[in-house]
């Protein structure tokens, strides 16, 4: 921004600014633009909810999503809440609660152990891993080639009143007596698998599929997802992603009835708020950057001169005597700048000839005729090899020779 | 608009309460607080217009040495005004400590120095003058630029000027003012004398010896008043850097010493840059030629340009009716023999004698001697080559009876002043 100048006596000031309400005027337009601008970015970031894509969460109304299973749990009374961090799931009365568990198989060895001592449902959906035999279900989980829609097939009575199911996706098979298999088409693969020891029912649905959006409304889906996860008033929602470590937390589980805090559940080496603190520090730097992107007035241009290196030229013929090889053409050069040098020295000028030129070297270098003749005015060298002893010759006679 | 450093302090100090509360919530709303404090800040800030400034540069200065510029700067409002000023100039004005920081009671002025080295010659130029103010609580203020022009000339180094004296003794010596007594040489008659053992026998004048009856001798002194011109040749050639500078500068450096000895010696001097037009021209009789000539000559860039030598050889002999020495520094090499060159000198010295100054490559007599590889005979090769060329043209100027100076930069100055004394003790000026 640089100012009209003007000039009160001989200093230079700044011209007056035409003030905030003529500026106001003059830049209506402007200001409206930005008002309104404004206004439709806040919009849109208030009216904007980030969308949700996670596979097997409540909020995902696509069609991977269970949305619609929630919404119709939510319709019969059950309230379901889903946590982000397993920690904060906060069970309150673990017989009265349905603990769900999507992609079990990403928890950790804690997680799985801290689900091992929870005392009430559990319900895991999707790939579960680890945790089905740590939680008594002997069966392993096998990809499904042929999709199939099969009878219950087992004496559960959600699995009987849901009538068919399909077994899609991943499947289990069975490896040993715990639990009972349910949906079991052709290839022995089920979509359900159920053990009860007598205090509470862990539950195991391989094929997910059923319950999502797209699914929920085929076959017997919806009655068995509604049996199954509305057991209980109360329904808590986790689906793993591998980055929270946290433990799974409800009453009674440090023995004196108190919910643990998350502190407690999180083992963490950092004092809390730090996170929030850097969140602070963070936003520090962002005016930091304005602090230092704001120039202290501008960069002042400097007209720069041409730069050429004289030699420029001489650089250029030599690489192009070395692309062409040229021996002959570098030899003469040579051989002529040598003998003017060594002819200046013993006085000798160009216009005097060869064979003076030859006799004075000669005479000079105590050398025979002939040799000095070939070095100045032999053939030219045949390759590069030639063209450095020719050169290193050249040299040793020039330093030979001596104002006689 | 600006911030200081203090509202980012302030800022980072939000972490505090953020993490005791451990809400994003409070950190969002400390730091819009802070930014509404400057806000309010900037607001209560003085206006520019109520700082006034102005600038004194110090005119010339030689290059490679230092300079004071001024900047006075004045509260003409009505309000205490708290802030900051900037001394903007071009990089290559080599200013430090641009940055001043001011407090100033209604009416109150303050003058600040700014250091300017300068590293290249010319003109060179200030930039805009910045007005920082601040609030009263020094988280932010106001900052407006304004033009205040102002222009340090920098006049070439006139490195060789430490060539000078040893110079004038052998002009001197040639003059027969040296407190040893030698011999004057010289072409011109200047008195007649006693003889006094010791004095050069053929110098006896033996007309005035049959006259007086005792031997007398004739001393000499060399020509004064007479004319030097000074060509320099700011065309394309005299852009290619030698060393670290163009060649420009080395016969910048040349013109300078040369003047400056020929003053010395009585001579009248007047020196003309050109490419396709005159760039620039010095004439003024005694000293203050040296002081004329560099402030001439400061501002000369080489320009992309073929030089026109016909058009000098006008130029020259437009402005000197009698026979003088035409001094050309300019670069000889194998395109003179189509450009002009050869026929300009041809020209002048049919009336005046001529002196070709010409910057040798150091670069040159390196690749010369590469032994290394192959490639490196490869460069020697093209060096030598390039070098016949340059003799060849040397050879054909010296037969239409020029004098050629071809000199590394550093010693064509000192070259080109030998051959002068050297002209001038044989009397061809």
């Amino acid at each position: 921004m640089t100012a009209t100048a003007t000039a009160t006596g001989e200093l230079v000031t700044t011209a007056r600014g035409p003030g905030l309400r003529a500026r106001a005027r003059r830049g209506r337009l402007g200001i409206a633009a930005v008002v309104l601008l404004g206004g439709l970015v806040a919009m849109l970031v208030i009216g904007a909810r980030p969308g949700d894509y996670v596979p097997l969460s409540t909020e995902n109304s696509t069609p991977t999503g269970t949305r619609a299973l929630a919404q119709i749990l939510r319709a019969h009374g059950v309230e379901v809440r889903q946590v982000d961090r397993l920690a904060r799931s906060a069970v309150r009365d673990p017989d009265a609660t349905t603990v769900v568990i999507a992609n079990a198989s990403l928890l950790t060895g804690g997680q799985v152990r801290s689900l091992l001592d929870y005392p009430g449902d559990l319900v895991l959906l999707g790939e579960s891993g680890d945790a089905l035999a740590a939680l008594g279900i002997d069966a392993t989980e096998e990809p499904v080639l042929l999709p199939e829609t099969v009878p219950a097939g087992c004496d559960d009575p959600d699995a009987l009143a849901a009538g068919t199911a399909r077994v899609d996706v991943l499947g289990l098979a069975a490896a040993g007596d715990g639990g009972e298999l349910c949906f079991t088409q052709r290839s022995g693969l089920a979509a359900l698998a159920r053990v009860d020891d007598g205090t509470r029912t862990v539950t195991a649905i391989a094929s997910a599929e059923l319950l999502t959006n797209a699914r929920l409304d085929a076959a017997g889906h919806a009655a068995l997802a509604t049996r199954t996860l509305g057991r209980h008033a109360d329904a808590v929602w986790y689906v793993a992603d591998g980055l929270d470590p946290s433990l799974l937390t409800w009453a009674g589980a440090g023995g004196d009835g108190d919910l643990p805090t998350e502190v407690e559940a999180t083992p963490d080496f950092l004092p809390p708020g730090t996170g929030t603190a850097l969140y602070a520090l963070a936003l520090a730097v962002l005016l930091a950057a304005f602090w230092r992107a704001r120039r202290f007035g501008a960069l002042v241009r400097e007209p720069l001169p041409v730069e050429v290196r004289a030699s420029e030229a001489t650089r250029g013929r030599a690489r192009l005597y070395r692309r062409a090889r040229a021996t002959g053409r570098s030899a003469a050069s040579l051989r002529a700048a040598a003998a003017l040098r060594m002819g200046r020295r013993i006085g000798v000028g160009r216009s005097d000839g060869r064979d003076a030129l030859v006799t004075a070297v000669a005479r000079a270098s105590g050398r025979p005729e002939p040799d000095v003749d070939r070095l100045l005015y032999g053939p030219p060298p045949a390759d590069d090899a030639a063209l450095l002893t020719l050169i290193s010759e050249l040299d040793a006679l020039e330093s030979e020779v001596h104002r006689p | 608009m600006h911030v200081t450093g203090w509202t980012v302090a302030l800022a980072a100090l939000g972490a505090l309460p953020a993490a005791l509360t451990q809400s994003r919530t409070v950190a969002w709303a400390w730091v819009l607080g802070v930014v509404a404090l400057a806000l309010v800040d900037t607001w209560l800030a003085p206006p520019t217009h109520a700082v006034g400034v102005r600038r004194e540069a110090p005119g010339s200065v030689r290059l490679s040495q230092s300079a004071t510029t001024r900047l006075l700067v004045a509260n003409v409002g009505r309000r205490r005004v708290r802030g900051a000023v900037r001394d903007a100039w071009q990089p290559s004005a080599g200013a430090s400590g641009e940055r001043h920081a001011f407090a100033l009671a209604p009416g109150e002025t303050e003058t600040f120095r700014t250091a300017l080295t300068p590293t290249r010659r010319g003109d060179r130029h200030a930039g805009p003058v910045t007005i920082r103010t601040y609030g009263p609580l020094r988280l932010a203020g106001r900052q407006r630029s304004l033009e205040a022009p102002a222009r340090l000339r920098v006049l070439p180094e006139f490195a060789s000027r430490r060539h000078l004296p040893s110079r004038l003794v052998r002009l001197r010596e040639i003059d027969g003012r040296t407190a040893v007594r030698l011999k004057g040489a010289g072409a011109e008659f200047d008195s007649l004398r006693d003889y006094v053992i010791g004095d050069d026998v053929r110098t006896i004048d033996w007309r005035g010896t049959a006259r007086r009856g005792e031997v007398v001798v004739r001393t000499y002194r060399p020509e004064r008043d007479r004319r030097v011109v000074i060509a320099l040749d700011s065309a394309r050639l005299s852009a290619a850097r030698v060393g670290d500078a163009p060649r420009l500068d080395a016969s910048i450096e040349a013109a300078l010493l040369l003047a400056a000895l020929a003053a010395h010696a009585g001579d009248r001097v007047q020196a003309t840059a050109f490419d396709r037009a005159e760039q620039a021209r010095a004439a003024s009789t005694g000293s203050r030629i040296v002081a004329s000539l560099a402030d001439a000559l400061a501002t000369v860039e080489p320009s992309l340009l073929e030089p026109d030598w016909p058009a000098l050889v006008r130029l020259v002999e437009s402005r000197v009716s009698q026979r003088s020495l035409v001094v050309l520094l300019t670069t000889v090499d194998t395109s003179a023999m189509d450009s002009g060159l050869i026929e300009a000198v041809a020209a002048l010295q049919r009336r005046h004698q001529v002196l070709v100054g010409s910057v040798e490559d150091p670069e040159l007599g390196e690749m010369m001697a590469g032994r290394e590889d192959a490639d490196s005979v490869y460069g020697a090769g093209a060096a030598a080559r390039a070098m016949l060329e340059r003799e060849a043209v040397a050879t054909r100027l010296r037969q239409l009876g020029a004098e050629v100076v071809l000199a590394l930069p550093d010693d064509l100055a000192p070259a080109v002043c030998d051959r002068y004394l050297a002209l001038k003790a044989a009397g061809r000026l």
